[in-house]
């Protein structure tokens, strides 16, 4: 087991390598090639012609692309992203103090979309052929056709402005403070011992969650209920059944555990989905992840740090197959006898 | 598999729904001097020297003092600075005299020696390899240097004449700061722990969700009558009309127009919509069907700006026949271009354009930069063509602006708002018509003649009368389509004593709750 899973790590790090270069590569070529000027938005209303070439020397925007790139990448070589050309700050610094936010939203996000996908998968399995089966079907049609950023403007509109029961703007009440210590705001209100605190931020990532949540929960509820399908005619089941085990039983200690290994695969795919999603829910919520962050690179079409934050996605995303693969493995025994 | 709704699920459901109530308080829940404020823009860095921004401008304020300010009005007023003078009938050496009372957070005096850093040695400090340069260290290129002759008296030095160096120490990046301080836990330690002198301390900073600012009890204006502020930085513009809506926020600022009527007419809230000195203006380059002054002028003619305001900005939008706003020094009384339709016609008719052959033109604009920019941008479009300028309307992002301005190929004619808190006209014209400029789209010889001799007249009269011939010949040729002053809009709850500024400043310290 062990060696298999080292061997899976060991080959996703050394793909890892070729991938990342070649999407550097890419974001930094064609960020380069648009037709925009990443300098006039940050120069002052009297500056001249010779100041504008005076930042494009220092930024090192008056060298070839090539030679920019592989600056770059040296750079990147020694842990430096970069000075961002809007906030004036280090690029490995910005993006350090914003992935903890995005990092504990989306784990709320995937947890919320697990729980709900798997209850709902289970109640249109449990109610397949009657009424239950087409109605929960149907809601989770409706509930697909709508994008994560219509989840978290509606969200807003029922549960913060209409019943106003729960906060919408931010990571916690603005009379608070905690003390950051990891920057992740559930963690560091607990290492604080601030448990009125905690409850402020968990409320506070309940609906921003929520709308990352809805855009999973449905996918799961879908993929579950066919595999459980599936799983329903293997003979093991019918033996099962044969030993009197009840179907509650069946259900939660046999099929499921089965039926598991495509909605884990699934589950693995959509989380880097929702990485893409947090960028506008956390406009939309006010939340300083490195979605937000992104936003307002692009807006002010900050070379560095949209160069940085794509950088990291894409680590992301290979830590997540990577991830999948080894869940993978430790759910399925003939990947481990192989 | 069934579940069972009994009482107990009930009382159990409602008590969480009460926990989750409690859970989040609303902004009317907090002390009554603390308010939060819906923002939509955060500061990029917390060294209020390194960067110009407009939307930046309000938090510097709080927490740093430049040497003058503003009132409400625009006209400039004392603040660090008590007096201010030119030495010299050359203008090239201007002393300020600090008032001697005023302090930094960390309790230190604020002197003439921090002014010194502030605008002679920080501006001039090498960069580091890897860093950016101030952009102090652009405005205040001309400094030759900054001598100190007491704890409070500084005198400026400019290598040649700088009209705007009054108005610069009141606007972008002027604000003084801590030698002593920045010199001991360096600029990235300061941008990470800013003290400044002005009327807030920074008590809690997270990049782009939130600033927390704590009165300074001994700013030398008094303490602010709010004693804590919470500026939670919203975006979305729908996610503020829902924070004021919802209570969470006392003020939000920057509102959909039509939203903030609506929430203005709800029962606790006020909605403001107010002209400010920002203009809403048409940069004309000459090209295409623009290379003639009479379609440009026709252009002109065929806006009919007074529709537009009350269509899109409930006529709160104050039409403009110059690129510079109403009741500021390069505005002429005695000008006006009318809305003409048939003047339009006839000037292009004397242009060889007509119905069968009309005046093509590609027409640029912003969406969702300023409100209902696109919509109006669709308007003016709708009015040339009633008129024979057949324009090709394309959105632009504003990087993609920048980039074509430099290299000269901005279309013929492109919407843009250009930021002036000051109402200064050097910041109108001065820049916007220079074709020495970088901001400059119309790039014509006969008006660098014009604007070169005003970059260097510090007879404030002489300037003025000069700004306002400027302003007036560009358009009298038809280099620039001035269309409305800009917009603040906000909203805020009642209790809230909310102070507008002519320049859209949102500044907490002139804040009070009322009862």
């Amino acid at each position: 087991m062990t060696d298999t899973a080292l061997g899976i790590v060991g080959r996703r790090l050394l793909a890892a390598v070729p991938i990342l270069i070649v999407v550097s590569a890419l974001v930094f070529v064609v960020l380069r090639l648009i037709p925009a000027d990443p300098l006039g938005m940050s120069l002052p209303p009297n500056a001249t012609e010779a100041d504008v070439e005076t930042m494009r020397h220092e930024m090192g925007l008056d060298r070839p692309i090539p030679e920019q790139y592989v600056i770059w990448l040296g750079h990147i070589a020694r842990g430096d992203l970069g000075i961002s050309s809007h906030f004036r700050q280090r690029v490995t610094g910005l993006i350090a103090a914003a992935l903890p936010t995005t990092l504990e939203l989306v784990a709320s996000g995937l947890i919320l979309g697990i729980l709900l996908g798997l209850t709902g998968g289970l109640l249109m399995f449990e109610g397949r052929g009657r009424v239950t089966e087409q109605v929960t079907d149907i809601g989770s049609l409706v509930v697909m056709s709508i994008p994560e950023f219509l989840w978290a403007i509606f969200l807003i509109l029922a549960l913060g402005v209409g019943l106003r029961l729960l906060p919408f703007i931010g990571r916690l009440d603005a009379d608070m403070t905690v003390p950051p210590v990891t920057g992740f705001l559930l963690v560091d209100s607990l290492v604080d011992g601030q448990l009125n605190a905690f409850a402020s931020v968990a409320a506070h990532l309940l609906l921003p969650a929520l709308a990352l949540g809805l855009a999973l929960a449905p996918l799961i509820m879908r993929v579950l209920r066919s595999s459980l399908i599936d799983t329903y005619v293997e003979d093991y089941i019918t033996l099962a059944r044969l030993r009197g085990l009840s179907e509650r039983r069946i259900l939660l200690r046999h099929a499921l555990k089965n039926a598991a290994l495509p909605t884990a695969s699934l589950i693995g795919v959509q989380a880097g989905f929702m990485f893409g999603g947090t960028l506008l829910v956390e406009v939309i919520y006010t939340f300083p992840g490195i979605g937000n962050l992104m936003v307002e690179a692009v807006r002010n079409h900050d070379l560095p740090l949209i160069q940085g934050i794509a950088l990291v996605y894409c680590v992301i995303v290979l830590v997540i197959n990577t991830v999948v693969d080894l869940a993978y493995l430790a759910l399925n025994p003939k990947l481990r006898r192989q | 598999m069934t579940v069972e709704f009994t009482r107990r699920s009930a009382l159990g459901l409602s008590g969480a729904a009460a926990a989750l109530a409690g859970l989040g308080l609303p902004a009317w829940a907090q002390a009554r001097d603390a308010i939060t404020i819906a923002f939509p823009n955060d500061v990029p860095t917390w060294d209020p020297n390194a960067r110009v921004l407009q939307g930046a401008q309000s938090f510097y304020k709080c927490v740093f003092d430049s040497p003058l300010t503003q009132a409400p009005d625009l006209s400039p007023l004392p603040n660090l600075a008590k007096a201010w003078r030119y030495r010299d009938t050359a203008s090239l050496e201007l002393e300020i005299e600090l008032r001697g009372d005023a302090t930094f957070h960390d309790g230190s005096k604020v002197t003439a020696e921090d002014f010194r850093f502030t605008f002679d040695e920080r501006p001039k400090a090498p960069v580091a390899a890897g860093g950016r340069k101030l952009d102090t260290g652009f405005i205040w290129r001309k400094v030759k240097a900054v001598t100190v002759e007491s704890p409070t008296r500084a005198v400026m030095q400019f290598t040649e004449v700088m009209p705007s160096a009054v108005t610069w120490l009141y606007f972008m990046a002027s604000f003084v700061v801590p030698k002593a301080y920045i010199e001991k836990v360096g600029v990235d330690g300061f941008a990470a722990k800013p003290i400044g002198s002005g009327p807030y301390r920074l008590a809690e900073y997270q990049q782009g969700a939130r600033v927390v600012l704590e009165a300074f009890d001994r700013h030398w204006a008094g303490a602010p009558k709010l004693k804590r502020v919470t500026i939670e930085i919203v975006q979305d513009p729908s996610a503020r009309v829902a924070a004021i809506e919802a209570g969470r926020a006392d003020l939000a600022v920057d509102l959909p127009i039509r939203e903030t009527q609506r929430l203005g007419g709800r029962p606790g809230l006020v909605g403001r919509i107010d002209p400010i000195a920002d203009i809403l203006i048409i940069e004309v380059n000459h090209v295409g069907a623009f290379e003639r002054e009479e379609v440009r002028l026709a252009a002109h003619h065929a806006i009919d700006k007074r529709a537009i305001s009350k269509a899109f900005y409930a006529g709160k939008a104050i039409p403009i026949d110059v690129p510079a706003a109403h009741g500021t020094p390069g505005y002429p009384k005695e000008f006006h271009v009318a809305y003409d339709p048939a003047q339009a016609k006839a000037l292009l008719a004397k242009a060889g354009v007509s119905a069968g052959a009309p005046a093509q033109i590609t027409f640029f604009t912003t969406k969702g930069v300023f409100p209902n920019d696109f919509e109006v941008a669709q308007a003016i479009a709708a009015m040339w063509k009633k008129v024979g300028i057949v324009a090709d309307l394309q959105v632009m992002e504003l990087p993609k602006y920048q980039e074509l301005l430099r290299a000269g190929k901005l279309p013929e004619a492109t919407m843009y708002q250009w930021g002036n808190t000051t109402g200064d006209p050097e910041m109108y014209g001065g820049y916007l018509l220079d074709p020495k400029s970088i901001f400059s789209s119309y790039k014509s010889p006969d008006l660098g003649e014009r604007v070169a001799p005003l970059l260097v007249e510090s007879d404030p009269a002489r300037r003025a009368e000069g700004y306002r011939e400027l302003h007036r010949y560009a358009v009298e040729k038809g280099y620039s389509i001035p269309l409305f002053q800009g917009i603040k809009t906000v909203a805020y709850q009642k209790a809230l004593a909310y102070k507008p500024y002519a320049n859209g400043w949102i500044l907490p310290q002139d804040y009070a709750l009322k009862g």
